[in-house]
């Protein structure tokens, strides 16, 4: 797992699972199918993106090829910090 | 009339015609087909007139069918939230005594335990099917697809018959539901429909679930008027549903205050144009200002309706006229057709114009009560009225205008959270000596929850052990967004928190 999707699993599992087991989520299990994140959920993910990695996050980009699992989104984070 | 009779007239006028997409594209003839097995299944079962049939599912054809499946085997539709607990699933099946639970794979696990206890329920169906915890669970699928020759005869049922509960947040923290006659629902429907101007051309993009009473009408209104449903209950990636009004050239959007400022805030609605979209509504809480404003701005040529309205009203009371937008700022308009309002002071005499009475309603769409709470009832059906609790002013013109609700009722998103249920979860917690709960301003949500604390000792826990322990018992759109711990609460002589001095500090 890339260093950037430990740091959402740890987000993700610290904020959306309230400290529970976060070993049932998979790294490419949809948020939206398992119910973990809601809209609103979606964005606290945004504001801590932008805070923990310093880059804004774009209305366009918040679709579920970059959000919707751990892996989906330590893509996302990696690319947007590569331009 | 009866409520079925929306889907049986659309049904056999305009069978090959499009009427939902979700998961699918289904036709009136799919739905009327699905529906009718599932009613003589339902009937076979053992279903009989009146019998509570409680569904739970986030499958929006599933759902649609179980509703008019239901009816048609002159049941009683009790549509459950799917953001829920276990605690609060069981709550409302033993409260509505429903005899039968609807449901998909999901949700088993409310029913997977020996904690079942209600005596009503005899009949579980899921698609696929099984057993769960000793209950024999059927095949919901075969139930909506096996019998579409069949000679089933729909029951004869009274317009005044009882045709569905919505369970709303009682002000108590406990559930009131709301019952609605065929009559309530029919009278409802009809009316907006008119005053929307719905025809079979409209297809409408559905954001709010059903199980509330906005969405349940914005589903009559639509079949009723044999247009097409395009459903995305989540609002999740709000592109999606942008992308979706384009390509499916949905007619219709119906939001409530923080859809729209999930759209305006969060997707790209500035970087598309809607050619086919005609109108939107509004309603579940007054649209600010600034939000009609940047909503106009962003969507120019759209008429923007602006509605009121409450479960126990079927739920449509008021609209303001799009082209009165911008002359009767932050007002909820007039009564729609067939429905008078009233404000009234306490005496129930009418008040002054600019002077803040209470909003009161008569029309057919007027509830029957609440499910098995006299006391309740007679508390808002007094006078031949509803009194909403709504505290409202109306101008020289007739225009109306609200001022606050006479409870506590929080308005977060779609939702609406008595603060006494989340208060009185927090108080099982060990270490907290009090709780006051609070709705805070919210530039999305319209409200945020924040739960004031006094704990026993200091320290005693922390903010997230409270968030946690709420979330255990609580479903999600009731935890507390933000927990603040305070010394002491505020109160009056008597006793009562002082919750606006409380909100005033947030």
């Amino acid at each position: 797992m890339s260093e950037y999707a430990s740091r959402v699993r740890e987000f993700i599992v610290s904020n959306f699972l309230f400290g529970e087991d976060g070993g049932n989520l998979g790294e490419d299990d949809s948020f939206l199918e398992t119910g973990v994140i809601d809209s609103t959920g979606i964005l606290e993910v945004v504001a801590w993106i932008e805070e923990a990695f310093g880059f804004r996050v774009s209305d366009a980009d918040l679709l579920p090829e970059n959000f919707d699992s751990i892996s989906r989104l330590g893509n996302y984070i990696s690319r947007s910090l590569a331009q | 009339m009866l409520v079925h009779d929306f889907l049986l007239e659309s049904g056999n006028r305009w069978p090959d015609a499009e009427a939902l997409v979700a998961g699918g594209r289904f036709t009136y003839a799919d739905l009327l087909n699905a529906s009718s097995s599932l009613a003589a299944s339902l009937a076979e079962s053992g279903v009989k007139p009146g019998d509570r049939i409680a569904v739970l599912t986030d499958v929006p054809f599933d759902y649609i069918v179980s509703y008019f499946g239901t009816l048609l085997a002159g049941g009683v539709f009790v549509g459950l939230n799917t953001q829920t607990s276990e605690r609060t699933v069981l709550k409302l099946l033993s409260d509505s005594g429903s005899s039968a639970v609807l449901t998909n794979r999901k949700f088993l696990k409310f029913f997977n335990t020996s904690r079942i206890t209600i005596d009503s329920l005899n009949l579980l169906a899921s698609p696929g099917g099984g057993v769960v915890s000793g209950i024999a669970c059927r095949d919901l699928n075969e139930m909506l697809h096996a019998k579409t020759d069949s000679s089933f005869v729909p029951p004869i049922i009274e317009s005044s018959a009882l045709a569905q509960i919505i369970y709303t947040s009682g002000t108590t923290g406990t559930p009131k539901g709301v019952m609605l006659s065929h009559q309530n629902l029919v009278a409802n429907t009809l009316s907006t429909v008119k005053y929307l101007g719905l025809t079979e051309n409209d297809s409408v993009m559905v954001v709010l679930p059903f199980f509330y009473s906005y969405g349940n009408s914005v589903l009559l209104t639509h079949i009723a008027a044999g247009g097409k449903l395009v459903v995305n209950q989540s609002l999740m990636y709000p592109n999606l549903i942008l992308d979706q009004i384009i390509k499916e050239r949905v007619t219709g959007f119906s939001g409530v205050p923080s859809t729209f400022s999930l759209l305006l805030n969060k997707s790209a609605i500035h970087d598309n144009s809607f050619p086919h979209l005609r109108y939107l509504t509004q309603a579940g809480g007054a649209m600010s200002i600034q939000l009609a404003d940047r909503l106009s701005g962003a969507l120019p040529d759209v008429p923007i309706f602006v509605m009121y309205g409450q479960t126990e009203a079927a739920p449509r009371l008021s609209y303001l006229e799009p082209e009165e937008l911008r002359r009767k700022p932050g007002s909820i308009g007039k009564a729609i057709p067939g429905v008078t309002l009233e404000v009234l002071d306490q005496s129930g005499g009418p008040v002054q114009p600019g002077e803040i009475g209470e909003l009161t309603a008569r029309g057919e769409n007027v509830m029957l009560g609440y499910w098995g709470q006299p006391e309740a009832t007679a508390e808002v059906l007094r006078d031949g009225r509803l009194w909403t609790g709504d505290l409202a002013t109306i101008d020289a013109e007739g225009y109306l205008y609200l001022h606050g609700r006479k409870s506590e009722m929080i308005k977060s998103g779609a939702h609406r959270i008595a603060p006494r249920e989340i208060e009185d979860v927090l108080l099982e917690h060990e270490a907290v000596l009090e709780s006051a709960v609070i709705g805070v301003d919210d530039d999305i949500l319209g409200e945020s929850i924040v739960a004031c604390v006094v704990l026993k000792q200091s320290d005693a826990c922390s903010e997230k052990d409270l968030i946690n322990h709420c979330h255990r018992i609580l479903p999600a759109f009731k935890v507390p967004h933000r927990i603040k711990f305070c010394i002491e609460l505020p109160k009056t002589e008597s006793g009562k928190v002082k919750k606006t001095e409380l909100k005033s500090y947030n």
